[in-house]
């Protein structure tokens, strides 16, 4: 089995190779190659397919094109290679399953097949999002661990240490990360939910070096957590995002997760070529980063967002090649291009659950409200909502999730471009009470109602 | 073959990204002493207009996007070698780079395509760039504006660092500074005093002729 050394030692003696011939004369013309090879087509009038040999075609095309390619290491200007026998001896080694939380809160995190009734695993809250002040943090956190259906935590990014900005690779990133975890953990409590685990850890942290210090126990990180790593788009990594694999290998935290968004429209191309690389991606977890759950967000190169008929095909059909074809956990999150308290916003997270519960995806991480961008525009509404709509299509077959796909899309897919911005939390919730405006109930029992026209049973 | 025609043999080149047509017009556009500087306006311009527009409706993605940029660097060296230095039609010079700290590129690689694709002289500078970098080489090859990339709410501050920088140093008259990148937004760019603002990166190179229009005309 490939280890974190071999893997290194590749990063320092693999091809040598400048990063615009890796990505323009490698990466995308391969990609295109094994698209027209295996004839893998983009139907924009099935943004949820129900056909399976579609998904193995897209499977067997991110193999072939993985162990052409490789992973490509900034750093170094070298490609890391694997040959196809550990590729598949990767995959059959790869976490089945994985328990997170403590207490009463610990629970496991199982694969999914297309269709199926294992309710997903839903991680919820602010997909990483910026707020303003620690306060709303905590107020955010805590209404995130209050969803009932909640199973893990996604915490919002401090942007500031006592006033002043956070920069990358300083003392303040630092400073800002061991602050995150402290106020998530309290939050927690507050919900009297302690035990919940935080599965972003950690948004503030881009550097090895501020993950590895909000590792000691006195701030409150624990093994049941779970640590994102990212994937550079395209399948590029850097000793930096090796160095905190290493560190939490080290330490025996089990809870890795390669994290990688594929960029409809960049490098990847079409609808095609972004489903053929976010399966690759996963295999690059598998192999470089040996993650034991994968988080993908395939995403629009103009709008920010996955909620667009290609990417909810791009979501569906790469969750069927890997549900289909192995036991990796994984999860799917969503980003939406209109900002919270808005119908719209609504509208495109339930076309996206609806693409991918049906699909096969293990669980949901729900969501990056507004593309995550606006500082504050998120509230624990979109995220309470995003898991009732992903429990109610458990089990759902999917021609008919493909069918209330194609009755959604009509209500938001012309203001994709320039979407309503939304409300602020403060603008949404009462801060002291931490409870919604009737505004934002309205807009929720609205399209909620609207959704059980057309066919969704909710349980919650 | 009338001029018209010519220089529409290569605009069609362009939008096609079809490399050894494009020389081949370009060729046969010096063959011919057709003006070069009509030539570039009219045929390579206009063409990679189009070509940015295909991109805007994703027609085309962004390998041919870079594909196109290079060609239209390759017809453009043949076109100028032609016109004496005083002459050469230069849109403007462009610094690009991605904010110290943050390592993603793609959104800076399609703006300084298709401001390169434009006719404008772009140095890119990659990705983790410090803000004294962007200055320095700015100075150094004599800058109009410089574009800074961010991609991270995390690093997005770097925006404001290098605008800081350009004030510490007694330079901010001297460069106009366009901002961009997933978490970059309008209000962002005007709280830290940005020049330019794009959400796109059609919109960017909008942006960016407006800007070398405001300054030649100031």
């Amino acid at each position: 089995m490939v280890n974190l050394l071999d893997v290194v030692d590749r990063a320092l003696t693999g091809k040598a190779c400048f990063e615009k011939e890796y990505d323009l004369n490698i990466f995308s013309s391969k990609l295109r190659e094994v698209v027209k090879e295996y004839d893998i087509k983009y139907d924009p009038d099935t943004p949820v397919p129900s056909d399976d040999s579609l998904a193995d075609d897209v499977f067997k095309a991110a193999l072939d094109f993985y162990r052409e390619v490789g992973t490509y290491c900034t750093d170094t200007g070298r490609i890391i290679k694997f040959d196809e026998d550990e590729i598949k001896e990767g995959l059959k080694t790869a976490p089945s399953e994985l328990t997170f939380g403590e207490g009463v809160d610990a629970k496991t995190l199982i694969p999914r097949k297309p269709e199926s009734k294992t309710p997903p695993w839903c991680f919820l809250g602010a997909g990483g999002a910026p707020v303003s002040s620690e306060e709303i943090f905590l107020k955010l956190v805590e209404g995130y661990a209050s969803i009932p259906l909640a199973n893990s935590i996604t915490t919002p990014a401090l942007t500031s240490v006592r006033g002043m900005r956070i920069r990358p690779g300083t003392p303040l990133e630092i400073l800002g990360t061991i602050r995150n975890v402290v106020l998530a953990r309290e939050a927690l409590r507050r919900a009297g939910r302690p035990g919940l685990p935080i599965m972003n850890a950690l948004a503030t942290a881009t550097r090895a070096v501020s993950l590895i210090t909000a590792l000691h126990p006195d701030y409150g990180l624990r093994r049941t957590d779970g640590y994102l790593i990212g994937i550079i788009a395209e399948l590029k990594t850097n000793f930096d995002l090796l160095n905190k694999v290493c560190a939490l290998q080290s330490l025996g935290y089990g809870g890795i997760c390669a994290e990688s968004g594929p960029i409809y429209g960049g490098y990847c191309g079409g609808p095609e070529g972004t489903a053929v690389a976010t399966v690759a991606s996963h295999l690059m977890g598998v192999l470089v980063y040996r993650a034991g759950w994968y988080l993908s967000f395939p995403i629009h190169i103009n709008y920010g967002s996955n909620s667009t008929p290609e990417l909810l095909w791009v979501t569906s059909v790469s969750a069927q090649a890997i549900s289909r074809n192995t036991h990796l956990l994984s999860l799917h999150l969503n980003y939406t291009a209109a900002g919270p308290c808005t119908e719209m916003c609504l509208y495109e997270i339930a076309a996206q659950r609806l693409a991918a519960i049906p699909s096969g995806v293990s669980g949901i991480e729900s969501l990056g409200t507004g593309k995550a961008t606006h500082e504050d525009y998120l509230t624990p509404m979109e995220p309470r909502f995003a898991a009732e709509v992903a429990h109610a299509v458990v089990g759902m077959k999917r021609e008919d999730a493909n069918e209330i796909v194609k009755a959604i899309l009509p209500k938001y897919i012309d203001n994709i471009a320039a979407p309503p911005v939304g409300l602020k939390y403060q603008e949404c919730y009462d801060v002291k009470t931490g409870e919604p405006s009737k505004r934002c109930l309205e807009v929720y029992s609205k399209v909620k109602r609207e959704l059980e026209d057309l066919g969704l049973e909710f349980k919650c | 073959m009338p001029v018209e025609e010519s220089i529409k043999r290569l605009r069609d080149a362009i939008i096609s990204c079809d490399k050894e047509l494009a020389l081949e017009a370009t060729r046969e556009i010096i063959d011919k002493g057709i003006d070069p500087i009509e030539a570039f306006e009219k045929g390579l311009v206009e063409g990679a207009r189009v070509v940015g527009d295909k991109f805007d409706r994703l027609e085309i993605f962004l390998t041919e996007l870079i594909e196109v940029a290079d060609v239209m660097k390759a017809c453009t060296d043949l076109l100028m070698s032609q016109i004496p230095k005083g002459r050469v039609p230069k849109k403007g010079t462009v610094v690009i780079g991605t904010v110290k700290g943050d390592i993603h590129e793609i959104g800076k690689n399609i703006v300084a395509s298709l401001l390169s694709a434009n006719g404008f002289d772009v140095h890119d500078l990659g990705a983790d760039v410090p803000a004294e970098k962007f200055i320095e080489e700015a100075d150094k090859v004599g800058a109009d504006i410089i574009a800074v990339s961010a991609l991270m709410t995390s690093t997005i501050g770097g925006q404001k660092d290098v605008i800081d920088y350009l004030k510490a140093t007694g330079k901010r008259k001297k460069f106009y500074v366009m901002v961009g990148g997933g978490p970059t937004t309008r209000e962002w760019a005007e709280q830290i005093g940005a020049d330019g603002y794009a959400e796109t990166a059609m919109e960017a190179v909008k942006v960016a002729l407006d800007l070398i229009q405001k300054r030649r005309s100031s």
